[in-house]
């Protein structure tokens, strides 16, 4: 039984039975994990999130959801109408292209591609335009800046995001991520790779736009970015992306870095264990997410952009480097370990100092901190 | 079969984009026009069953290049709500002239080819190792000088775009 067996009978129609199971398990798994969500973040802060609706709340994600389609639809009269109105569902589709490739248990997705890492990439950078679209369409100010702002803060993350990506697909000589996760049943590439398994999160928490990096939708600035005029169902739409990438994500990055659906014990004890480790590894991985969001306060634009250029590309390109010395001269694994280790310790260690550090003068600092000291601009 | 009437959906969907591209009178929707024929031509590669050129054209042309063309038009336009542009008339034959010559050149050239007649049916899968084959080994002084071309002209951005105190 491999990817390419029709299990359903025809080809055409097995194709179509996956992805529906896909996105109806997705969609479920959404609504449910905006409940765990709130709990979560609730439970950090020392509160009990939603109580009310059912026994502890638990109905809560069902009257949420009930609400947003009765909502009213609301266009707004400087907004350009098609532009608008198609921009939820261009962000939602290269998500759902996305799952159609991801391996959830060995032989298991709804398609495996030979270049299935860089289809993921690629395709995940498409969520962009019906971001942009979103923020020129709605005839909104705030709407506009949160566009400028995703945009720039996208296509500058996805260098170091692609560069921490091709590094593993150097060890894995390959780009199929059945046989990448297959490759790593006696350890996962995380021990390999640190570095890059460091700079794949940092990026994917601004792809995503989660806190830290959520200036695009930052509602104490610009009152909620690109999506400020949307209600009721297109509202829904992007919030369904958010998370529905949310868990793309943490899928495709359990399978490159944590061991997938193989370790530990994956390629033995069968499906129900693979299944199993995929949801677990998932889970986890989310569950951090909204770790950093209730721990980390939200960085400026100058900061973020600097973090990126300056931080991330050049430890992701040092990083890439070191691999290619170590693979060409057949230099022992371990060595991988050492030199991507020293540099996982070296970025965190770059965190540290720069958020302990006091700033020494403030003429320096750029936008209103400026204005308030009274200096002159 | 399916893949006869699918490519004759894309087909058709490119070049109505792309009649988009040029017709629709705000220059966003024409940029968005742009990025569906753009990403039409990307389904076209998969066809032929190039698909690591198909997702090289996603990554490229519709995540990279036109969401620069939206970034650009979203940093200069004062309105950004997609109301139709003032056409500038004096280019008008200019634009006859050059868009009919390069129509021309097209016919001619797609007239004037012998194209090969029906092709077996499969071609040849193009191993992604046989690429990277070419491109770091056999063509790896090219590649090395356009990606030192990029560096030059990223550094120039970066000076023209550098605000010194004095200026």
């Amino acid at each position: 039984m491999t990817f390419g067996d029709p299990f359903f009978g025809y080809s055409w129609l097995d194709a179509i039975i996956r992805v529906v199971i896909v996105v109806l398990v997705m969609t479920v798994f959404v609504m449910y994990w905006t409940y765990g969500e709130r709990k979560l973040v609730a439970r950090m802060q020392m509160r009990l999130g939603p109580m009310r609706t059912g026994p502890y709340g638990l109905l809560q994600a069902i009257a949420d959801s009930l609400k947003l389609i009765a909502k009213e639809d609301i266009r707004p009269a400087a907004a350009d109408r098609w532009v608008f109105e198609f921009a939820p569902y261009l962000t939602f589709i290269p998500v759902l292209m996305v799952l159609a490739v991801l391996p959830f248990a060995q032989d298991w997705g709804v398609r495996n591609l030979s270049m299935g890492l860089f289809y993921v990439f690629a395709v995940l950078g498409l969520n962009i335009v019906g971001i942009m679209m979103a923020g020129l369409g709605s005839g909104n100010k705030f709407a506009l800046l949160g566009g400028v702002r995703a945009a720039g803060q996208m296509v500058s993350y996805e260098i170091p995001l692609v560069m921490s990506l091709l590094s593993v697909a150097m060890i894995a000589g390959t780009l199929d991520l059945d046989a990448i996760a297959a490759m790593q049943h006696y350890r996962p590439f995380i021990l390999l790779q640190p570095l890059a398994f460091l700079i794949f999160f940092t990026a994917m928490l601004s792809e995503l736009h989660r806190a830290p990096f959520d200036i695009p939708v930052a509602e104490s600035e610009i009152s909620g970015g690109y999506f400020v005029e949307y209600s009721g169902i297109r509202w829904s739409m992007f919030q369904l992306t958010e998370y529905a990438s949310m868990i793309a994500w943490s899928v495709f990055g359990s399978v490159i870095f944590l061991g997938g659906w193989e370790y530990p014990k994956g390629g033995d004890w069968g499906w129900g264990w693979q299944l199993t480790l995929t949801l677990i590894k998932s889970v986890v991985w989310i569950a951090a997410i909204i770790w950093v969001r209730t721990t980390v306060p939200r960085l400026r634009i100058d900061q973020l952009m600097a973090f990126c250029w300056k931080v991330l590309l050049p430890l992701a390109l040092v990083q890439l480097l070191m691999n290619g010395f170590i693979l060409v001269y057949d230099w022992p694994q371990e060595l991988l370990f050492v030199t991507s280790g020293l540099g996982a310790a070296l970025l965190v260690g770059i965190i540290i100092a720069r958020a302990i550090r006091r700033p020494k003068k403030t003429s320096g600092l750029v936008g209103t901190y400026r204005q308030v000291q009274g200096t002159p601009v | 079969m399916a893949t006869e009437v699918l490519w004759w959906i894309f087909a058709a969907a490119i070049v109505g984009t792309s009649a988009g591209v040029v017709f629709s009178r705000s220059v966003i929707h024409s940029a968005i026009f742009l990025i569906l024929s753009l990403g039409g031509v990307g389904a076209m590669y998969v066809f032929l069953t190039v698909e690591f050129l198909a997702l090289v054209q996603f990554l490229i042309y519709g995540g990279a290049v036109t969401v620069l063309i939206l970034l650009a038009l979203m940093l200069t336009r004062v309105d950004a709500s997609g109301k139709p542009e003032r056409v500038n008339g004096t280019q008008a034959p200019w634009a006859l002239i050059v868009g009919g010559v390069l129509g021309a050149l097209l016919v001619i050239v797609a007239l004037k080819t012998t194209w090969p007649g029906n092709l077996s049916d499969k071609p040849a899968q193009i191993d992604l190792n046989l690429i990277s084959q070419r491109l770091f080994v056999d063509f790896g002084a090219p590649f090395v000088i356009a990606s030192v071309l990029l560096l030059v002209a990223l550094v120039g951005a970066i000076i023209l775009a550098r605000q010194e105190d004095g200026d």
